[in-house]
């Protein structure tokens, strides 16, 4: 490590350079002369053959979330009822259980705290340790059934195994769901290899064992459930380009 | 986050799925590059991981930047994946991927001037992973330094510091290829020389700038 030496490299014209190159790396400016800029425009290149194969399965858990938690898709937060407030401190004391004191503050915070906004536009979190599990999983545990007309009252709650303090914690029956669903639209070939791999360790562990992992999610996943509750694709989406967008 | 990530962030909540397909295309390989330089081979097992949280949480999410959210989880998953790696030795711990990578960067050597996406990729993930990081989510995921630093739950400065850092190191190696081998002070041009003959990933490797 010899840029000791060459700390005067930290030159704030040399700073600025490289946060231009920073920049730059996906507006793929291609006909740059400048080894290091052609390195980062490849880096950022477009979408390769294959990085896109896990798709189906990832759809197929976005149907099972929806499936499996409707209440958290009710987007307006008119007020807070006692039910709320009840769900939102029984998740608060789950999370104290399994992550730390800090994760439980911050879950405990929200329903004596003011009324939140409604919907987005809300300022952008921009505490430091912001991560999606504030954002996320007291959230969707908090949501008392509003207007979705999705069946299956099962929010999805902070049981989940997702927060790094516990991490083969028990997982919670939507993420299991959402496991069988993606294992169940692997090809049949490829399914041993994915009971494997962590990603899985979960859903074997609920299973029983690798070999129940087949029975146990067919009786997890009924066969014609999804369709039934998952709406019709509204609109178009555009194609998508190929390059992953740009931050704006 | 360009408007069309955030039309379709707000039609997937609301359940359309090509919506959803949408933000997978969009953002699926950025993550994949990003884990790739976190884990290594299980990159794909972890971007899974990814979305199978990103689709349970998605309702929850409430407006900011999305692409940040997204990573965010990623960066959470592999670091679950890493630790749950440490409990259990018997899991291979990727060092076929770094043998695959190192065999990239020799591609990207002998290839000289044009460097794919692979190659570069692979060249990145041989620096020390806090700079590693830093350059892969300003210059791959896109994100701006500030948005950047809370994902990696740094100052904007130390992220600016670390991708500049690696900017430098990556510089240093590209310069090393262009120039003839007989040029002696090779060993010397770079400082951490990871590429060849790794046998087992370091530790620093196994903790990507946790800190």
């Amino acid at each position: 490590m010899d840029f000791r030496r060459s700390d005067s490299a930290d030159h704030p014209a040399e700073r600025a350079r490289s946060e231009r190159l920073l920049d730059a790396a996906r507006t793929g400016a291609s006909g740059d002369v400048d080894p290091l800029a052609r390195l980062l425009s490849a880096a950022a290149g477009p979408t390769r053959p294959g990085e896109l194969a896990g798709e189906d399965a990832a759809v197929a858990a976005f149907r099972a979330a929806r499936a499996a938690g409707p209440a958290a898709v009710a987007p307006p937060r008119r007020r807070r009822g006692l039910t709320t407030g009840v769900v939102a401190w029984i998740a608060g004391v789950a999370a104290t259980a399994t992550a730390g004191v800090a994760f439980a503050a911050v879950t405990i915070d929200r329903p004596t705290g003011p009324e939140r906004p409604p919907r987005p536009s809300a300022p952008a979190p921009t505490s430091a340790d912001d991560t999606p599990d504030r954002t996320g999983t007291p959230t969707g545990g908090t949501s008392s059934g509003g207007p979705s007309a999705t069946p299956g009252p099962v929010p999805s709650t902070a049981a989940g195994s997702d927060r790094p303090g516990a991490p083969g914690g028990p997982a919670g029956t939507a993420q299991l769901t959402g496991l069988c669903r993606g294992y169940l639209a692997k090809p049949a070939a490829q399914r041993e290899k994915a009971l494997r791999t962590p990603a899985y360790a979960d859903l074997v562990d609920a299973a029983g064992g690798a070999e129940r992992v087949d029975a146990y999610c067919q009786g997890l996943v009924p066969e014609q459930s999804p369709a039934a509750v998952s709406p019709e694709p509204s609109r178009a989406r555009p194609t998508p380009e190929v390059r992953p967008s740009r931050n704006g | 986050m360009t408007g069309e990530l955030t039309e379709a962030v707000a039609a997937a909540q609301a359940g359309d799925e090509d919506a959803f397909r949408f933000l997978y295309r969009n953002l699926q390989p950025g993550l994949l590059r990003y884990l790739t330089a976190l884990v290594g081979a299980d990159a794909e097992d972890v971007a899974s991981e990814t979305w199978l949280q990103i689709s349970r949480d998605l309702p929850s999410f409430t407006g900011g930047e999305f692409r940040a959210w997204t990573v965010t989880i990623a960066r959470n998953r592999a670091m679950d994946h890493l630790r749950r790696q440490r409990r259990r030795p018997s899991l291979p711990v990727p060092v076929q991927a770094l043998s695959e990578l190192a065999g990239d960067a020799d591609t990207a050597e002998r290839a000289g001037e044009t460097i794919g996406t692979e190659s570069a990729l692979a060249l990145i993930a041989t620096l020390p992973p806090r700079e590693a990081e830093a350059v892969l989510l300003r210059a791959v995921i896109g994100l701006d330094a500030e948005t950047a630093g809370r994902v990696l739950g740094k100052r904007p400065g130390a992220v600016r510091t670390a991708a500049h850092r690696g900017l430098r190191r990556l510089a240093a190696m590209l310069e090393r290829q262009g120039s003839p081998r007989s040029a002696g002070g090779e060993e010397r041009a770079v400082a951490p020389r990871p590429r060849r003959g790794r046998q087992a990933p370091d530790a620093s490797r196994a903790e990507p700038a946790d800190g």
